[in-house]
């Protein structure tokens, strides 16, 4: 169900804390989503004036994963006078399974961060509502009940909320962020207690039928149309190397060209540089620009990880991700694998 | 008479007739995404879009182009020249946004003492028929750059959608030509031109997004340093989707790629853009355009105060794609907003203190 009756009180709560934790100087800035300038949209904002919290929003269109913006490739927010700037973020599950995950990369320190959590019951598949609703011009949209609403000139359309969320929302175990047992105070909002997660994959069923050449042609029909404007890269929380492999030139490893093999060699290796990090959050491809969509290859590989090393990203701070650590008892029987 | 009527179930025979000598390039539906392809038959045609996805701009500029290819032989070098030149080329039912991104695109490639020649001969060999935007989006916003959504004047020949037939109009001499082709074409009715009008002054009216480009150059060129900047790169992630899908942006990379088991090799253009940390990277290291902020600029800048002065003309067409697929909805409609508020602000400021 849709979370148009209860966003107000999200959003309240929300608010109120974010105005709290700026007129107590806890933070200088609250990164946070605003309300999109087209419908099936919403806007990453980042808010450093008192006034200038009711700016903030909730909804099922809130698709970007805001821990980007803390990765240290993105400079903005870092003060040449203050050094880092003390951060307030809105986080929905992924977006706080993302800031476990960067601080167990030791890519951000999570004394300096506060989490505000929120409930999250999934986000709107937008690319599979335009698709639906084809060559005629969206206007509006909302959830309301169970369904989501689209209108424009002349039409208006119901759809099942259950079946227009992202695949990897409908299946999703972590709707707000995990709580960190030694950092009780940085989490405010909704947080929950949660060391792992019981995942049956069934969804991946179908996938996994298919025989290898099956399977072979879905990633080639679904690769195609890539332009490679590393939309996806760059919304993703976890691809924040100073140079992309695929960018290397000195030697150059892989081509830049949209030949097809081209293309699914860029994707596989990033896939495979995100086994046992990618959080599930959907983001590469809610902003795809071109409709692609990847979770069915991140979620293969999130299966695998689950299986051979149970382990899930961004749960716990603790535990060393498998790719990060080395144990002779690894296994290695996947290798072989022949689909 | 220039104006003709042609039924929509005569679109097959209008094709037959033209893809004998023209390679027939048209929007077709392809998984749920508005693209131009290269036809086959008139079957897929779909004309009833609000706009491509990519620009047809992909068509005389692809992602990606093998500009020539080589055999090594010894110490000979022996280079094989794109064969495909000279063939004749239809794009049909293009917007007028996207026509008049062409004449942009030829300013570019047609500039200084070295033409981009493989991009002219295309270009010349290019036929456009393009189609009306009876139904323009609200992201669209052609007629603040002197555009309209009826603008023929970059066609060479241009219809409208009437209903159960298009008014087909020979506008360049080039369109004139092919026309006489079509002898069984109907001479279009007082009716026809009357109704072709009032969709014309509907579609106008449709247009809702009215940007002041008016004097965005004269503030952009002395506000390269002002902190605008900062809060416009805010949520930028820096990808490329707003310039790859920009009919006008045309920065592109050069790649030569050999295959050294069987001696040959190729030179590869693929598209660039300045949203990228490559871009301008210099072999020293140093990068002039570091972060976000210049990118974001360099892009602005590139549109709205160089294009200007190098050409005389907005390098926008107003077609709204960055806006509707920006990643993190950063609008350019808010953007410019932003800027002309710069001037603004100045003059309330001048007031105050005065």
């Amino acid at each position: 169900m849709g979370i148009e009756t209860e966003n107000q009180i999200i959003e309240k709560d929300m608010r109120d804390l974010a105005l709290k934790l700026l007129t107590n100087h806890e933070v200088d800035v609250i990164i946070g989503y605003t309300k999109g300038t087209i419908p099936l949209s919403s806007s990453p904002i980042m808010i450093t004036k008192p006034e200038e919290v009711d700016k903030l929003v909730w909804n099922n269109l809130c698709y970007v994963n805001l821990a980007k913006y803390l990765v240290p490739r993105i400079p903005q927010l870092v003060d040449p006078e203050k050094g880092n700037l003390k951060i307030g973020i809105i986080a929905k599950g992924c977006v706080g399974r993302a800031l476990i995950h960067l601080a167990v990369e030791n890519q951000i320190d999570l004394e300096n961060i506060k989490i505000i959590g929120i409930p999250c019951n999934g986000i709107i598949n937008r690319k599979k509502i335009e698709k639906e609703v084809g060559e005629k011009e969206i206007l509006e949209v909302y959830a309301s009940g169970d369904n989501i609403i689209v209108k424009g000139k002349n039409f208006e359309q119901k759809y099942a909320f259950d079946q227009y969320i992202n695949e990897l929302c409908k299946v999703c175990k972590v709707k707000t962020p995990p709580s960190i047992p030694d950092l009780m105070n940085s989490c405010m909002g909704e947080c929950q207690e949660i060391s792992s997660v019981e995942d049956s994959f069934s969804d991946l069923d179908e996938f996994e039928a298919k025989s290898s050449k099956e399977k072979w042609d879905y990633i080639k029909t679904t690769l195609e149309t890539c332009t490679r404007c590393y939309a996806c890269r760059e919304a993703c929380p976890m691809c924040y190397c100073n140079l992309c492999f695929v960018d290397q030139n000195k030697p150059v490893w892989f081509s830049k060209t949209t030949d097809l093999p081209d293309i699914i060699v860029f994707h596989l290796i990033r896939a495979m540089h995100l086994a046992g990090r990618c959080v599930a959050c959907g983001a590469c491809s809610s902003v795809c620009p071109m409709g692609i969509d990847l979770n069915l290859i991140t979620r293969k590989l999130e299966k695998i990880v689950k299986e051979r090393y149970n382990f899930t990203s961004g749960l716990n701070k603790e535990k060393l991700p498998p790719m990060m650590s080395f144990s002779m008892k690894d296994t290695e029987d996947f290798m072989l694998e022949e689909d | 008479m220039d104006q003709k009527i042609l039924m929509k179930n005569e679109i097959g025979k209008f094709y037959i007739e033209l893809a004998e000598d023209y390679n027939f390039y048209a929007p077709v539906n392809e998984k749920g995404i508005i693209t131009f392809k290269k036809v086959l038959n008139s079957g897929g045609i779909v004309l009833d879009y609000l706009n491509s996805k990519v620009p047809p701009k992909e068509i005389l500029f692809p992602k990606m182009e093998v500009l020539f290819e080589y055999k090594l032989d010894g110490k000979e070098v022996e280079i094989e020249d794109r064969k495909d030149l000279n063939e004749k080329n239809i794009i049909f039912g293009i917007r007028p946004c996207d026509a008049h991104s062409f004449i942009l695109l030829e300013n570019f490639f047609g500039l200084g003492d070295t033409p981009d020649e493989i991009f002219l001969k295309k270009r010349q060999n290019t036929t456009l028929i393009g189609i009306g935007c009876n139904t323009p989006r609200t992201t669209c916003f052609c007629t603040s750059i002197e555009g309209h959504p009826f603008n023929k004047v970059d066609f060479d020949i241009f219809l409208v959608d009437l209903g159960e037939k298009y008014l087909l109009e020979a506008v360049s001499d080039k369109g004139r030509e092919l026309v006489k082709k079509f002898s069984w074409l109907k001479d279009a009715k007082k009716d026809d031109l009357k109704q072709a009008e009032r969709l014309s002054k509907e579609a106008e009216e449709a247009i809702v997004t009215k940007l002041d480009l008016s004097h965005i150059d004269k503030v952009l060129d002395p506000n390269f340093d002002h902190p605008i900047w900062k809060e416009i790169s805010e949520i930028c992630v820096g990808c490329g989707t707003c310039s790859f899908l920009c009919p006008t942006c045309t920065c592109f990379d050069v790649i030569d790629e050999t295959n050294q088991y069987n001696n040959k090799g190729r030179r590869v253009r693929i598209w660039d853009t300045c949203q990228f940390c490559l871009y301008t990277l210099h072999t020293s290291g140093h990068n002039p355009r570091d972060s976000c902020i210049e990118r974001c600029r360099n892009r602005i800048m590139h549109k709205f105060s160089y294009y200007p002065e190098n050409y005389n003309v907005l390098g926008c067409v107003g077609c709204g794609r960055c806006v509707q697929l920006c990643p993190v909805n950063n609008d350019l409609r808010s953007i410019i907003q932003k800027i002309n508020q710069i001037e603004n602000k100045k003059k309330e400021a001048e007031k105050i203190s005065a």
